[in-house]
């Protein structure tokens, strides 16, 4: 595979990538530095968790996903995801880094928690095991990308890191759902179901990222490689509609659900579906669904599930946050949230650092390796 | 050792807010940094429209979910049964704001409910995030006693700072026993209608106890398993719904 | 849960050990002590570093300024920065509470935009927005400045000229000894004009006309049955506030039986919502539905016959619509019921009642006959069934309640205040007035205000509202000078942008108070009053229980910037008028010299709690004796004899003492009103057959809308002071969610009509102006009522009073009873829009 078959964007990736970067990130921070956290719109009365969260949330599940569809290679052998594996690995680490910047512009100090949750670990926190195993997965991911870089693809250390990698990255992901899945006072959220949908969902963006993020790499169809190529027409539509069918499900299946339901939480669906946003996700994935079934390139229906995906996490974030919990007159309604300049700098932040951060991949790390064939 | 509770009448409460300010002052919070806040509901259509209130300070639950999720163990419970957050660990990662179901926590770091931002017209110094001319003397990061830092969470201590001094084995702390008045936390000791009281709910001799025995008093949102130590009286008579689902009641 | 805790918490206390309680040292962790590592910690550890508040802290009494209730304070000093302030619990109003606002007076006393001395302005025009350039002068030439300017007018022969306008007086030393005997040896009618006519004075003059006290009502809740509250927010702005709400919780929590609460109001609120009946009442109309009231004790029987009398033959003859003899009734303590139960009362059913008042006539009837059999019972009123066109004749129908449930000086219902055994002043200022006081062209002069003129408002007591409006038409006279002590007419009194604003516009203006208002802006000399926490000051108490009571203001910190106590200032004015009017004030001194020739008097009068002079004064607060000396007992009166009521009195007595009238008893056809028979009937266009009973008469509502307009006081609002204070703002109207400024109560119909939702911003117009507000849709409102509560909408007064909210009195129009002179707050009708 030679360089000078990458006819995508990769360079104009970086300028935007690098942009974003500064732009996003020069504003945030001279914000933050200005205003401290009031540059948000978030507030006590209000929505706690803004953007940044919902940024967050949605870079990790990335992570998570783009690990899943390059361990359908290295955990469960399936040799046709190979040829993109190692740029999955990587840009896995790069939208896990992208999400932990936007959680550290977001905490009040950043920094405490470095020793702070060492050495204060509250054992009954979700919060906790899913920064640990985070944290864990982010090493290991690391080592395993280091062994892959250097074309060690399955010793048994490699295969080792390989497994440990997406075992804890499960683990980390389903904890992530169960931060929210614990609520019991937030009926939107409660429930035990709610890990396995945050481990769907990452799946489906974990497939819709790759399926992109190889597009961009060639180009088109045409300038890749065989295998690529016949993993874009072949299994990866196969497995992307499979997990988006079942996501679609779920999606329906909460709507309808919290729609029928007179729970107090639950009023704020009649909300959700009000708004054009929810009807945008839904006939996005419902559409993108259809299109990967008939066969086409799946191009286009993964910057469509990407889309829908953002509206998703944005939506379960906010709305799960609108019911006023003892607020009484303060708050007439639902919760009303619109996200400042600065939160989304945040975002604009963490889409360089996937910008830039995949064009140097790119460029300087041969992220079309991949093993050696037997 | 006691287990600080409070119970509130709502038969005497008459939603005057006095509580809410006696909290401001004594603890140097911001306007609209409700740590005591007393709550209205509109319901029903002229002429016959229902309005009701209650005061809201923070629960103190048995079972403190904003604890539970609290990461750095920032938010901890004392041995006397105050759920008080320690300054100095709190990372402002504000789960236990999402986890509270009775909203009674506050960030710091948010744009102001009025302008101008009183945090500008009085500038913290080193560590803490604004200086009132007429700040209290105590401070007390550890326990979120004061002005606090930038960036973390805050929320009602049961005027930590007073209960802490009470002697111990005291069974009630109230504005009549003027040995004890310094003690008492301020919502409970300026309550005109006496609406308030505060004791050791551990005490089954206590008033508090008493009053809860008497009047039925019954805690808010108990389906979230929370067990708030704040009490609600309604007065009158009838049936009360017992807080728990049928042998799940602990002693 | 508790499984996993246990499984958790087992590795913890494994690990406890572990732990290092060093390691967190990072960021500033002063004051941490001991591993809290665990969930728990030990208590001896946990304050190691809490700064103790009891060392170095200092309590002072004192007494609050937010309203005129007057309760007594402790002030917490500590290290010379006050910080906290609670009730004095030996105090008898306080008892240790407080009402919402007066913990909120540390922040007055360090309010980021008091005046730091005393100033003059250099910007000759005045406006709104003008900046008047002021820039300090020394006190003396402060003093100077206005002295010589009164002396020029005495010297001219225009002392009338001079007008000093006050509020919310205190007592003798600011008042009393004060104000008063400088308008007196000075030589100017209008000093003193007081604010009571945008107070309260149509309760006062309704008394005055029934039962001759011109004054409020003391009242013995804690033995009441029932109360029956007509526009007067009980729960919220009634006072004494605090007491009252000591009293609720004594009379619905603990006294047996629970006292029976109705309450009438024009929307919904925590007044009505607490009652056990509440009556939402269309604005004005408060009489109307009192004649009910007694209409259906009459017919029914109710009356307190030991008090009113009976008929002759002891049946009962009320029947509706038939008239009565006179002589078939024989009065014991009322006059001119029959002609009043002929001239008026008899027609006024329920039903007529509620086509007044759009109250069901089932409800009036249900509300009146509770009231009628239980006793003793209270009906109490205050400004929202006074501040009307009617409201003086609404205030008779209330209390004549009062009289036929027999509730006049009995336990359990309302009686009058008696004042405190004060010592003599240090002068006496009729000892100092010079020929020109007694005999100069001022004695000649009608008040500004055409108070007690016939052209103006002959019975009122004051009508500060009108002067801007009489300065700027030159009629009487126009003003020369003009000095301000706690009040603010250019915010507070009706079309005040076209009128009191103007008009101090051609004003030499001099204000004392300690904040800048709109009267500051627009003054030429600022002499800043100390605020409450900083001064000498003494304050006989508002009606209350009846018995005396006089509290004391002790500062509890040196004055934090250059200003004096108003009544230092007044004295040192004083002093340098020429003549002996200097000596009066020289001999006063101080305010402080003041007080302690006050408290002298004590000494053969000490109080209950042992006050017999100015230390023990100062160190308690206050000083008390109970009882209030006068009892009526089914029918009989009897004095205190220092044991108990046990001396009867003659009805000579109590003609003197207590129903002080032309008859001796409580008149429902007024002789006080009868001796202004003329005028009045000039004056109101009444008729010669009812002008003076209690009666109906349809109110004339102002403004030219279809939506009434009331402006009610919310707990919070200090008499104005908190405007400024962003912690009541963020509580303003806790019922409607107004926490950045007051919203406007609108019910969804007129929403909905109008076009605007929740949350938009309004346009409300009247004949004389228009304000923008924020909308509150919400049932609390009637359908055909607007409730905006008054308190923001300043233009000056503070960075964060300043623009917030609307100016609730630039649409409202100018028009008084023409009886108390009491300002028509609540009777504007206005039309709103979106804006």
């Amino acid at each position: 595979m030679s360089t000078q078959q990458m006819k995508g964007p990769v360079n104009a990736a970086m300028m935007a990538g690098m942009a974003a970067l500064v732009i996003g990130g020069g504003l945030a921070l001279v914000n933050l530095m200005s205003s401290g956290h009031a540059a948000f719109n978030t507030g006590s009365s209000g929505i706690t968790w803004g953007l940044p969260v919902v940024g967050y949330v949605f870079f990790v599940l990335t992570s998570t996903g783009l690990t899943f569809v390059a361990s359908l290679a290295m955990v469960f052998g399936i040799k046709e995801f190979y040829p993109i594996a190692k740029r999955c690995i990587w840009l896995a680490l790069v939208t896990l880094v992208a999400g932990f910047t936007c959680l550290a512009l977001e905490l009040g100090h950043p920094f405490r928690m470095l020793w702070a949750i060492p050495t204060s670990f509250q054992y009954l926190s979700p919060l906790n095991w899913m920064g640990l195993f985070y944290a864990a997965y982010m090493v290991l991911l690391l080592l395993k990308f280091q062994k892959v870089n250097g074309g060690d693809w399955d010793s048994s250390g490699s295969r080792t890191l390989g497994i440990a990698s997406f075992v804890s990255v499960v683990i980390a992901h389903g904890t992530l759902g169960g931060v929210f899945g614990a609520m019991a006072m937030r009926p939107m959220w409660y429930g035990p179901i709610i890990p396995l949908y945050f481990l769907l969902t990452a799946a489906v963006s974990g497939a819709a990222f790759a399926v992109l993020i190889t597009y961009l790499t060639y180009g088109n169809e045409s300038f890749m490689p065989a295998k690529v190529k016949n993993l874009m027409k072949g299994a990866m539509p196969k497995v992307f509609a499979a997990v988006l069918g079942i996501v679609i499900l779920a999606v329906v299946s909460r709507t309808m659900i919290g729609l029928w339901s007179n729970a107090d939480g639950l009023q704020v669906w009649d909300h959700v579906v009000a708004s054009p946003w929810y009807w945008i996700e839904l006939i996005l994935m419902v559409a993108a669904f259809f299109m990967l079934l008939n066969g086409g390139s799946p191009f286009f229906p993964s910057i469509m599930v990407i889309i829908s995906l953002f509206i998703g996490r944005y939506e379960f974030l906010i709305s799960g946050q609108a019911v006023p919990l003892f607020k009484g007159t303060w708050v007439t309604g639902l919760i009303d949230y619109m996200p400042s300049v600065t939160e989304w700098m945040i975002v604009l932040l963490a889409v360089g650092i996937v910008l830039a951060g995949w064009a140097f991949g790119e460029k300087s790390l041969n992220l079309a390796a991949e093993p050696a064939e037997k | 050792m006691a287990r600080w509770g409070m119970v509130i009448d709502l038969d005497k409460c008459t939603g005057c807010q006095a509580c809410s300010t006696a909290c401001q002052m004594e603890n140097n919070r911001l306007p609209g940094e409700n740590y005591q806040d007393v709550l209205y509901y509109t319901e029903g259509k002229q002429p016959t429209p229902v309005l009701k209130w209650f005061p809201r300070p923070c629960m103190h639950c048995e079972e403190p979910s904003c604890m539970h999720v609290c990461p750095t163990k920032a938010t901890f419970k004392t041995e006397d049964g105050v759920v008080l957050i320690d300054w100095n660990k709190c990372i402002g990662c504000k789960y236990c704001m999402i986890a509270c179901p009775y909203g009674v926590r506050f960030y710091t770091d948010e744009k102001p409910l009025v302008e101008p931002n009183i945090k500008d017209v009085y500038p913290g110094e080193g560590d803490l995030s604004w200086n009132p001319p007429y700040k209290g003397p105590q401070q007390d990061n550890a326990h979120g006693v004061g002005i606090q830092p930038h960036g973390v969470v805050s929320k009602c201590t049961f005027c930590y700072h007073k209960i802490s001094k009470a002697p111990k084995g005291i069974a009630d702390l109230s504005n009549d026993d003027a040995a004890n008045r310094e003690f008492v936390p301020a919502c409970v000791r300026t309550c005109a209608p006496t609406a308030r009281y505060f004791g050791d709910l551990d005490n089954p001799k206590s008033n508090v106890s008493r009053l809860i025995s008497d009047k039925r008093g019954v805690r808010l949102l108990d389906h979230t398993g929370n067990k708030p130590q704040v009490y609600y009286l309604s007065g009158g008579a009838g049936p009360a719904v017992p807080s728990g689902r049928g042998g799940a009641n602990k002693a | 849960m508790n499984i996993l805790k246990n499984i958790l918490e087992f590795k913890i206390s494994r690990r406890r050990f572990l732990q290092a309680s060093g390691t967190i040292g990072a960021a500033g962790a002063a004051g941490f002590g001991g591993s809290k590592l665990d969930g728990f910690t030990t208590l001896s550890k946990a304050h190691a570093a809490a700064e103790s508040p009891s060392s170095g802290t200092v309590v002072t009494k004192s007494i609050c300024a937010q309203c005129p209730a007057r309760c007594g304070i402790d002030v917490y000093t500590t290290n010379g920065r006050v910080h906290a302030i609670y009730g004095n619990n030996d105090h008898p109003i306080a008892n240790g509470k407080l009402c919402p606002k007066g913990h909120l007076g540390t922040y007055m006393l360090y309010d980021a935009d008091r005046f730091k001395g005393p100033m003059k302005r250099t910007n000759p025009n005045k406006g709104r927005n003008e900046d008047p350039k002021f820039v300090p002068i020394p006190w003396d030439e402060a003093f100077k400045m206005v002295a010589d300017r009164l002396n020029v007018l005495r010297d001219k022969g225009e002392s009338h000229r001079f007008g000093l306008f006050f509020g919310r007086g205190w007592g003798a030393s600011d008042v009393g000894v004060n104000i008063v005997p400088f308008g007196k040896l000075y030589g100017s009618p209008n000093a003193p004009i007081g604010h009571s006519s945008i107070c309260s004075d149509g309760s006062v003059l309704a008394k005055q006309c029934t039962d001759g006290n011109a004054s409020y009502s003391s009242y013995d809740y804690a033995h009441a049955n029932c109360l029956f509250i007509f526009g007067a927010n009980y729960l919220e702005a009634f006072r004494p506030y605090n007491n009252n709400m000591q009293q609720w919780g004594y009379m619905r929590g603990v006294k047996t039986p629970k006292t029976r609460i109705i309450a009438v109001d024009v929307h919904m609120n925590q007044m009505l919502s607490a009652s056990d009946r509440a009556m939402i009442i269309k604005p004005g109309t408060d009489g109307a539905l009192a004649l009910a009231v007694a209409h259906v004790i009459l017919t029914e029987g109710l009356w307190e016959k030991s008090f009113v009398g009976n008929f002759k033959d002891g049946m009962n003859h009320f029947k509706t619509g038939e008239k009565l003899e006179e002589s078939s009734f024989n009065e014991k303590w009322v006059k001119g019921l029959i002609q009043w139960w002929n001239t008026e009362l008899k027609d006024r059913t329920p039903k007529w009642a509620e086509s007044v008042t759009t109250l069901p006539a089932d409800l009036i009837t249900t509300a009146a006959r509770e009231f009628g059999s239980t006793r003793p019972a209270i009906a109490l009123f205050e400004r929202g069934a006074h501040t009307h066109s009617n409201g003086v004749l609404n205030g008779m129908a209330i209390h004549s309640l009062n009289a036929l449930v027999g509730s006049l000086f009995a336990e359990g219902g309302l009686a009058y205040q008696m004042g405190p055994a004060y010592g003599q002043a240090p002068a006496k200022d009729d000892d100092f007035m010079d020929d020109y006081a007694k005999n100069g062209p001022h004695t000649k002069m009608p008040r500004i205000d055409l108070k007690g003129h016939e052209d103006g408002y002959l019975m009122a007591k004051n009508m500060i509202q009108e002067v801007g409006r009489n300065h700027l038409a030159g009629k009487p006279y126009k003003l020369d000078t003009a000095l301000f002590y706690m009040t603010n007419p250019v915010f507070s009194t009706a079309n005040a942008a076209k009128e009191w604003e103007e008009a101090v516009k051609s004003m030499f203006v001099i204000d004392t108070s300690p904040f800048p208002s709109e009267i500051a802006m627009m003054a030429d000399l600022i002499l800043p009053d100390n605020t409450y926490l900083e001064r000498y000051q003494d304050a006989p108490t508002y009606p209350f229980q009846g018995f005396p009571l006089a509290q004391l203001r002790v500062p509890a910190v040196k004055p934090v910037y250059d200003t004096r106590t108003f009544a230092d200032v007044l004295i040192q004015i004083g002093s340098r008028i020429k003549g002996p009017t200097g000596d009066y004030f020289k001999k006063l001194e101080s305010a402080e010299n003041i007080v302690r020739h006050l408290a002298k008097g004590f000494a053969d009068n000490p109080g209950d709690n042992g006050v017999k002079d100015f230390d023990s004064w100062k160190a308690k607060g206050c000083w008390f004796k109970k009882p209030y000396h006068w009892r009526q007992v089914r029918g009989e009166f009897f004095e205190w004899d220092g044991n108990g009521w046990n001396k009867p009195m003659k009805p000579e007595e109590v003609k003197e003492k207590l129903l002080k009238t032309d008859s001796g008893k409580f008149e429902f056809v007024s002789s006080y009103m009868e001796h202004k028979k003329d005028w009045i009937l000039k004056a109101t266009g009444r008729s010669a057959e009812k002008y003076n009973m209690p009666h109906w008469e349809e109110p004339k509502y102002t403004g030219g809308g279809d939506l009434h307009f009331v402006t009610p006081k919310t707990a919070m609002h200090a008499e104005g002071r908190t405007a400024n204070i962003p912690h009541a703002i963020a509580l303003f109207q806790p019922a409607a969610g107004g926490n950045k400024q007051a919203v406007a109560e609108v019910h969804p119909s007129v929403a909905s009509a109008k076009g605007f939702k929740n949350g938009d911003r309004i346009r409300i117009k009247s004949s004389v102006g228009e304000i923008i507000a924020i909308a509150r849709v919400t049932e609390l409102a009637r359908p055909d009522t607007i409730v905006l509560p008054f308190e923001h909408g300043h233009w000056a007064w503070g960075r964060w009073a300043k623009g917030r909210g609307s100016h609730v009195d630039e649409i409202l129009v100018q028009q008084s009873d023409r009886i108390s002179g009491m300002q028509n707050f609540y009777t504007g009708k206005v039309t709103v829009e979106r804006a």
